[in-house]
């Protein structure tokens, strides 16, 4: 979607690169990428104009559309193959992110999205936090029918999670999706809780999840979360409302992990698959 | 000038939407245009001074709203006071809404709880579990009913009690989501709270102020024949702690509606309500 506003203005504009390039920036940054990605690549797309200046004749708005292209391509692809659950294994995948950004939504939808390719799939509700979690993930997961587990008389987290993956790895579940509270990267204690939940579950994934109408703030936020914990994939929420989603930019570049799907409504079946192309 | 590109980046960094931030610019330009920079004065200084003086403009509230003194005057006619709070999703309406009756509570006024949001999961236990952390009743008439019914019967039942202030929660939704707009509309034309507030967080891009406007915007278009028209009266904008100086999007909201922000809130107990600093504000976005 931010590219749609890149070459929309990249088209009007035929005159200098200087000023066209400045108008993408401009479309960049109301598109929420974070100022600091856009101040490298314009830098890149810089040089790669100038390298390509060589070979004259070109078309420059093409060259520079070209050249902006790519370079948003080489960040929303950081090289890294996304994690798929295997069949006939124990998986255990933990979702992480900030307060509201649909964590707890998304992995209902993923838990549903892999139950349909025929896993056996549970949720663990390891949020004691915030009120009415447990009854929110427990309901979902009804909906979805998903074998749910949860405590509403443990308030410890990490005790939750690590008892919850136990018993659901005798189970034999193959995909065990746990569910954390949400928090954000001032708030040491609740940093290290999730560093605790991560030790004590060992997932083979850790999904951050963010939300699309996140402004400046995100990259650093983002960067902080990969710090702590490894994380592995992005889901990218909200995109149903016409935000730009350009922080997506920011969260791939500072967890150097892939897009596996996005959110595009607040029902089970608003999860797609991720098309950096069409993005 | 090469001074206020570098002003409109910094606003930008600290996630001023761009739109709001080449506002700012622009009418900083025109003042210095149309004033004399005296000698002893940089032209730097001179832009800084003129561009502080335009936020604080901003933030300044152009009009006052004194919750605590209409919650009284609506008591000594006998009739509780009602808030509504919307707002898109996760976003912090149904806290937000435990907060304020918290500070309604310390301030001597009883309150009633309103699961207006019967849509999303969950939605009705969570406000039950606030209920029972601050000692007040929550009303409720489950999920998959009429978000209007449910104000409507909780601010009757309000007045049976003699409760000072109800407190209307609604589920989360899309700005361009035309039906659940309606629906809004709806709840708050039916209704007539005393008092509409949008919630939003300090986390949001360029897409808060769009937001906003269309929040606003829907509750004015979709006014039936007959009633007054009506938008939204103030702002909570929520997740303060989430974002270091990046306090931009107090800004682009205060400039897009013209209403006050009347309060932030910065945590996840019941005391992290707070009024807003707009000198706070400003010094964040200029350092
Ligand atoms: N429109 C829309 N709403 C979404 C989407 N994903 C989540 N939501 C909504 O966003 C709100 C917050 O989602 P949750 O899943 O509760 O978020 P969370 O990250 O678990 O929140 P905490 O546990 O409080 O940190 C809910 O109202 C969801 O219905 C989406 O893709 N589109
Ligand atoms: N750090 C921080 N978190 C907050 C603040 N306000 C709300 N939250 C958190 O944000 C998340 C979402 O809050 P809710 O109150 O459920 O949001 P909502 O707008 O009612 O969400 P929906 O009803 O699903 O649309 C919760 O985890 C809250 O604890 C705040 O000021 N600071
Ligand atoms: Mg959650
Ligand atoms: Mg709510």
């Amino acid at each position: 979607q931010a590219l749609n506003n890149v070459s929309k203005s990249a088209v009007i504009g035929e005159e200098e690169v200087k000023q066209l390039l400045n108008e993408v920036s401009m479309a960049l940054l109301a598109a929420d990428v974070n100022i600091q990605i856009v101040r490298k690549l314009q830098i890149s797309v810089k040089a790669e104009m100038a390298v390509a200046d060589a070979g004259a004749g070109l078309n420059k708005r093409k060259m520079l559309q070209n050249a902006v292209f790519n370079s948003i391509k080489r960040i929303l692809d950081p090289g890294v193959k996304p994690f798929i659950p295997i069949k006939g294994k124990t998986n255990v995948v933990m979702f992480v992110g900030l307060q509201g950004s649909g964590k707890t939504t998304s992995c209902t939808k993923y838990a549903l999205y892999f139950q349909k390719k025929g896993y056996k799939v549970a949720l663990v509700c390891a949020d004691t936090f915030r009120a009415g979690a447990y009854d929110q993930l427990k309901q979902n997961a009804a909906k979805a029918k998903v074998r749910f587990y949860g405590s509403v008389s443990e308030s410890d987290p990490v005790a939750i999670a690590r008892e919850g993956v136990r018993d659901l790895k005798k189970e034999k579940y193959e995909l065990i999706i746990v569910d954390t509270s949400g928090r954000h990267k001032q708030e040491a204690a609740l940093f290290d809780e999730m560093k605790q939940v991560q030790e004590a579950v060992q997932p083979n994934d850790i999904v951050y999840v963010m939300s699309a109408t996140d402004g400046q703030a995100l990259h650093e936020q983002a960067a902080q979360f990969k710090a702590k914990v490894p994380v592995g994939s992005v889901i990218v929420t909200k995109l149903d409302c016409h935000a730009k989603g350009g922080g997506a930019l920011s969260a791939v570049a500072a967890t150097n992990s892939p897009i596996i799907f996005i959110g595009t409504g607040e029902h089970m079946g608003g999860l797609e698959h991720f098309k950096p192309d069409g993005f | 000038t090469q001074s206020t590109w570098e002003l409109k980046d910094k606003l930008i960094s600290k996630n001023v939407a761009v739109a709001v931030a080449d506002d700012v610019c622009k009418s900083v330009q025109a003042t210095l245009q149309s004033t004399k920079i005296g000698n002893f004065e940089s032209l730097h200084t001179a832009i800084e001074r003129s561009m502080i003086d335009a936020l604080r403009r901003i933030l300044r509230p152009k009009r006052d709203i004194n919750i605590l003194r209409e919650v009284e005057s609506a008591r000594a006619r006998r009739r509780p006071f009602s808030i509504v709070v919307c707002g898109v999703n996760g976003v912090g309406k149904s806290t937000s809404l435990a907060k304020l009756s918290y500070w309604l509570q310390q301030n001597g006024n009883t309150v009633l709880l309103a699961a207006g949001d019967t849509f999303r999961h969950g939605a009705v236990e969570q406000l039950e579990v606030h209920g029972r952390c601050l000692g007040v009743d929550v009303f409720q008439l489950g999920y998959g009913t009429d978000p209007s019914a449910v104000a409507q019967a909780a601010i009757q039942q309000a007045a049976k009690s003699k409760n000072d202030v109800v407190l209307i929660d609604t589920a989360g939704r899309m700005q361009d989501h035309e039906s659940r707009m309606r629906a809004l509309a709806k709840l708050i034309h039916d209704n007539q709270p005393d008092l509409v507030l949008f919630v939003g967080e300090a986390l949001v891009g360029n897409n808060g102020v769009d937001q906003l406007r269309k929040f606003n915007q829907c509750l004015h278009d979709f006014t039936p024949v007959g009633l007054k028209s009506r938008g939204i009266d103030g702002i909570i904008l929520t997740k303060f702690d989430t974002i270091d100086d990046k306090v931009g999007a107090a800004v682009s909201m205060t400039y897009e509606l013209g209403q006050p922000i009347i309060f932030v809130g910065v945590g996840q107990t019941y005391q992290d309500l707070k009024v807003i600093e707009a000198d706070v504000v400003v010094s964040a976005l200029m350092q």
